[in-house]
C-alpha cells in the first residue's frame, strides 16, 4: 500500500487537514472542528497550544501567543513568543504538526507526505519557506498546488459540461483570483492574479484604526504600546467584521480596556455596515481590477464566465457578492464551505499524486513574468538594465523556456546573471530573486554565447541554468537556495527544536509512556540544544548530526537504534563540560 | 522529431475544438503530476496548433525536418547516379513537402 498523503490548507487564520478515502474527501475533525486556527502560543508550564487553546489565550498572552505567521512567510524576520525568536517557517512548522497529528490519530497510522496549498500569488520565497516549514515539521511535501486551483478541482470534479468559472479566494491574508476552464475531466487554470498581501486581517485593521481614532478623539490615549489592551481591539475589530456580514451595524464594547489615573476607561462605539464598507472599498477595488487582469489574461470578458467560486472566510463580506453580482451579472456559488474546500482540494490532489484515479486533472499556471536583465535600450536610450521576459505569465507549469545571450565586451570572462520577477521593461523595477555569477569563460572577443535557461517546476519554483555555448560549460541553481535563508544544518536543529516542544508537552500531559532509553535520549538532547551557544561549529555540526540520527530513531520507535548515538553524543557534551 | 499533429494524434485539417479536445483527452490520461516532461510535449504540441495564428506560424516558422538526405538516396537510389528516376515521378515526390516549410528552412538557415 502506499504511503498515506494528507492534503493540507495552512491559512493566514485558519488551517484544515484533509484526506481521499475510497473516493471521498474528507476534512479531518479534531475533537469535532475541521477547523484549526492558525494560532501558536506557549502557556503557563510552557507547554505548546495550537489552534482554539492558542487563540483563546491571545486576549490574557499576547506576548506568548502567534497570529497570521503567513504573513511574514518569505521574509527574514523573528517573531518573538514567550522571549524566544522564532521564524515564520518555525511557527508554521508547529502548526504543521499539529495538523499531522491529527490526521495520524485519524487512520491510525505514521503520516510523513503532504500536498500543502498556498496562495497562487505566493512569491517563489514564500513556496519556499512553506516547504521549509513543512521539512521542519517532519513532512516531505510532495507537491505545493494554488490555493484557487485546488478550490477549482473541489466544484470542478465530475462536472460533465465544459464550462469556465471564475475562482475569487480571499483569505485572511491573501487575495488570488483565477480563471478557470473545466471540460473533459481537466481542470485547466487560464490564468491568475493576486495580491499576496490583501485579506481580511486587513480588513480587520482598517477597524483597529478606526478604534484607535475614536479613543484618541474621546480620551486622548494612544492604545498601542498597550499589549493587552491592544489584542482586545483586535479581537474586537474581527467580530465587528463578522457581525457585519449578518447585521446593519455592529456595537464594539469593551469595558475596563484601559485606566487612566486611576479611573478605568470603557471603550463603546457603533459601526455601522456602510461605513465599514466604505473603510475597505480600496481593498475591494483592488481585488477586482486584479479580477479583470486574470480575465485579460485567458483572453475573455465577464459575460464568458459561466460561475463563481468564492473560497476564504473573508468572501462572506457581503459587499464583495454585491459587487461581484454587479460585475458578471448573476449570484457566486458557495455550495462547497469556502473555509473547506481548499484542503478538500488538496487531499484530491495528493490521492491523484498517489495513484489514485479521482477523474480529474489540473493544469496549473504561474502567474508571475520571470526574466533577466541586459545591456540594451529603455524608452529609446542605451540602458544597462533592460528587462528581457523568458518566462510569460500564465504559462502552463512545468515550463522550461531558454534565450541566448551575447557577452559585450572582448575578453569578457565572466557574466553576472541575475533573475527578476516582474513585468516592469526597466528590470531594476522588478523584484530581484537571485543572481550567480558564470565564470571562467572563454578567452574570446565580445560576442560569446551564452545560454540562459528558466525552468518552472510544478511546485511555482524556479531553476536557473546558464551554459556557454563554444564550451558547454554551464552553471545551473535552484533560485530558492540562493535565497533562502535555511541551510540544510539550520533546517535539522530548527526540527530539533520544534520536535523538542512537541515532545516536553508530550511528556507533561502523560500521553506518552517513555521508556528510560527514550527519556534518556530527549534529556541528552536536550543538555546538547543547552550548549550550542558556547561551542565551536565543527562540534556543533557533530551535534546537530549526532541529534539528527536520534530523533529519527525516536520517531520511528527504534529503540535499538539510540543506544550508540546517545553514547556518542553523551561523550561530546562530558568532553565540552569538562 | 514528431510534429504536434502527431503528438496530439489529429489531422492537419483538425478545427480548434477537435484539438482542443485531443489535448484535453490527452492531458486526462498524462497528467503533469505524474510525467511532467511527456505532459510538457503534450502542452507544447498544443500551444503550436491551437489555433488559426498559432498553425500559420507553425507551418512557416517550425523546422520542416525534411531528411534531404534520405530524399537524395530515394531520388538517385534506384539505378544509381547515371540513371536518376524519372522528372514525373520526382516531381511527385517533391510535392509531398510543403513548399512554404522547404521556403522558411531555406530562408531562415540556423545559426
Amino acid at each position: 500500500m502506499n504511503d498515506i498523503i494528507i492534503g493540507i490548507d495552512l491559512g493566514t487564520t485558519n488551517s484544515e487537514v484533509a484526506i481521499v478515502e475510497n473516493g471521498k474527501v474528507t476534512v479531518i475533525a479534531d475533537n469535532g472542528h475541521k477547523i484549526l486556527p492558525s494560532f501558536v502560543g506557549l502557556d503557563d508550564n510552557g507547554e505548546i497550544l495550537v489552534g482554539a487553546s492558542a487563540r483563546n489565550q491571545y486576549l490574557i498572552y499576547p506576548e506568548r501567543t502567534v497570529k497570521s505567521i503567513k504573513r511574514l512567510m518569505g521574509q527574514d524576520t523573528r517573531v518573538t513568543m514567550a522571549g524566544q525568536a522564532y521564524t515564520p517557517q518555525e511557527i508554521s512548522a508547529i502548526i504543521l504538526k499539529r495538523l499531522k497529528a491529527i490526521a495520524e490519530a485519524y487512520v491510525g497510522r505514521s503520516i510523513a507526505k503532504a500536498v500543502i496549498t498556498v496562495p497562487a500569488y505566493f512569491s517563489d520565497a514564500q513556496r519556499q519557506a512553506t516547504r521549509e516549514a513543512g521539512e521542519i515539521a517532519g513532512l516531505e511535501v510532495v507537491r505545493m498546488i494554488n490555493e484557487p486551483t485546488a478550490a477549482a478541482l473541489v466544484y470542478g470534479a465530475g462536472q460533465l459540461d465544459a464550462k469556465r468559472m471564475l475562482v475569487y479566494d480571499l483569505g485572511g491574508g491573501t487575495f488570488d483570483v483565477s480563471v478557470v476552464n473545466v471540460q473533459s475531466g481537466v481542470v485547466e487554470v487560464l490564468a491568475s492574479h493576486g495580491d499576496n498581501h490583501l485579506g481580511g486581517d486587513d480588513f480587520d485593521q482598517l477597524i483597529v484604526e478606526r478604534i484607535l481614532a475614536h479613543i484618541r478623539q474621546q480620551f486622548g490615549i494612544e492604545v498601542e504600546p498597550h499589549g493587552k489592551a491592544m489584542a482586545r481591539i483586535v479581537r474586537a475589530a474581527e467580530q465587528a467584521k463578522l457581525v457585519l456580514s449578518d447585521e446593519p451595524y455592529a456595537t464594539i464594547e469593551e469595558e475596563y480596556l484601559l485606566e487612566r489615573q486611576g479611573t478605568p476607561l470603557h471603550l463603546t462605539l457603533e459601526l455601522a455596515r456602510s461605513e465599514y464598507e466604505d473603510l475597505i472599498a480600496d481593498h475591494i477595488n483592488a481585488t477586482l481590477d486584479a479580477t479583470h487582469i486574470a480575465l485579460k489574461g485567458a483572453k475573455l470578458i465577464a459575460s464568458d464566465i459561466d460561475e463563481i467560486i468564492l473560497v476564504g472566510g473573508s468572501t462572506r463580506t457581503p459587499c464583495i457578492r454585491e459587487r461581484l453580482f454587479e460585475e458578471f451579472g448573476f449570484e457566486p456559488h458557495g455550495e462547497v464551505d469556502p473555509d473547506l474546500c481548499v484542503a478538500m482540494g488538496a487531499a484530491m490532489q495528493a490521492a491523484m499524486i498517489n495513484g489514485e484515479d479521482i477523474g480529474t486533472v489540473l493544469v496549473d499556471v504561474t502567474p508571475y513574468t520571470f526574466g533577466t536583465c541586459a545591456v540594451g535600450y529603455l524608452d529609446g536610450m542605451p540602458y544597462p538594465y533592460q528587462y528581457i521576459p523568458i518566462v510569460h505569465k500564465n504559462s502552463v507549469l512545468p515550463v522550461r523556456k531558454s534565450e541566448a545571450f551575447e557577452t559585450f565586451t572582448d575578453n569578457q570572462r565572466e557574466v553576472n546573471v541575475r533573475i527578476f520577477q516582474g513585468e516592469d521593461p526597466d528590470a531594476l523595477n522588478n523584484v530581484e530573486i537571485g543572481e550567480f555569477l558564470v565564470e571562467g569563460l572563454l578567452d574570446v572577443p565580445a560576442g560569446n554565447i551564452i545560454t540562459l535557461t528558466l525552468d518552472l517546476d510544478l511546485n511555482g519554483i524556479l531553476h536557473v541554468s546558464a551554459r556557454e555555448k563554444a564550451s558547454g560549460k554551464e552553471k545551473a541553481i535552484t533560485i530558492n537556495n540562493a535565497i533562502s535563508r535555511f541551510d540544510s544544518g539550520e533546517l535539522s536543529s530548527a526540527k530539533q527544536r520544534i520536535d523538542g516542544l512537541f515532545g516536553d508537552s508530550a511528556e507533561q500531559a502523560g500521553r506518552t509512556a517513555d521508556s528510560s532509553a527514550v527519556a534518556a535520549a530527549r534529556q541528552v538532547i536536550k543538555k546538547a540544544e543547552a550548549l550550542f551557544e558556547t561551542v565551536s561549529a565543527e562540534d556543533k555540526e557533530d551535534m546537530v548530526d549526532l541529534i539528527e540520527t536520534i530523533s529519527t530513531c525516536l520517531e520511528s520507535d527504534d529503540e535499538a537504534g539510540l543506544k550508540e548515538p546517545v553514547e556518542r553524543l553523551n561523550d561530546i557534551i562530558y568532553y565540552l563540560e569538562s | 522529431m514528431i510534429s504536434p499533429y502527431d503528438i496530439l494524434g489529429v489531422p492537419e485539417q483538425a478545427s480548434d475544438a477537435d484539438i482542443k479536445q485531443a489535448y484535453l483527452q490527452r492531458v486526462k490520461d498524462n497528467p503533469p503530476d505524474r510525467d511532467p516532461a511527456r505532459f510538457r510535449q503534450i502542452q507544447e504540441a498544443f500551444e503550436a496548433i491551437k489555433d488559426q495564428d498559432s498553425r500559420l506560424r507553425h507551418a512557416l516558422f517550425a523546422m520542416p525536418h525534411i531528411e534531404f538526405d534520405a530524399l537524395l538516396a530515394q531520388a538517385f537510389g534506384q539505378q544509381g547516379a547515371s540513371e536518376p528516376m524519372a522528372a514525373d515521378d520526382f516531381l511527385k515526390l517533391l510535392s509531398t513537402l510543403s513548399i512554404e516549410k522547404s521556403l522558411a528552412q531555406l530562408t531562415k538557415t540556423p545559426s
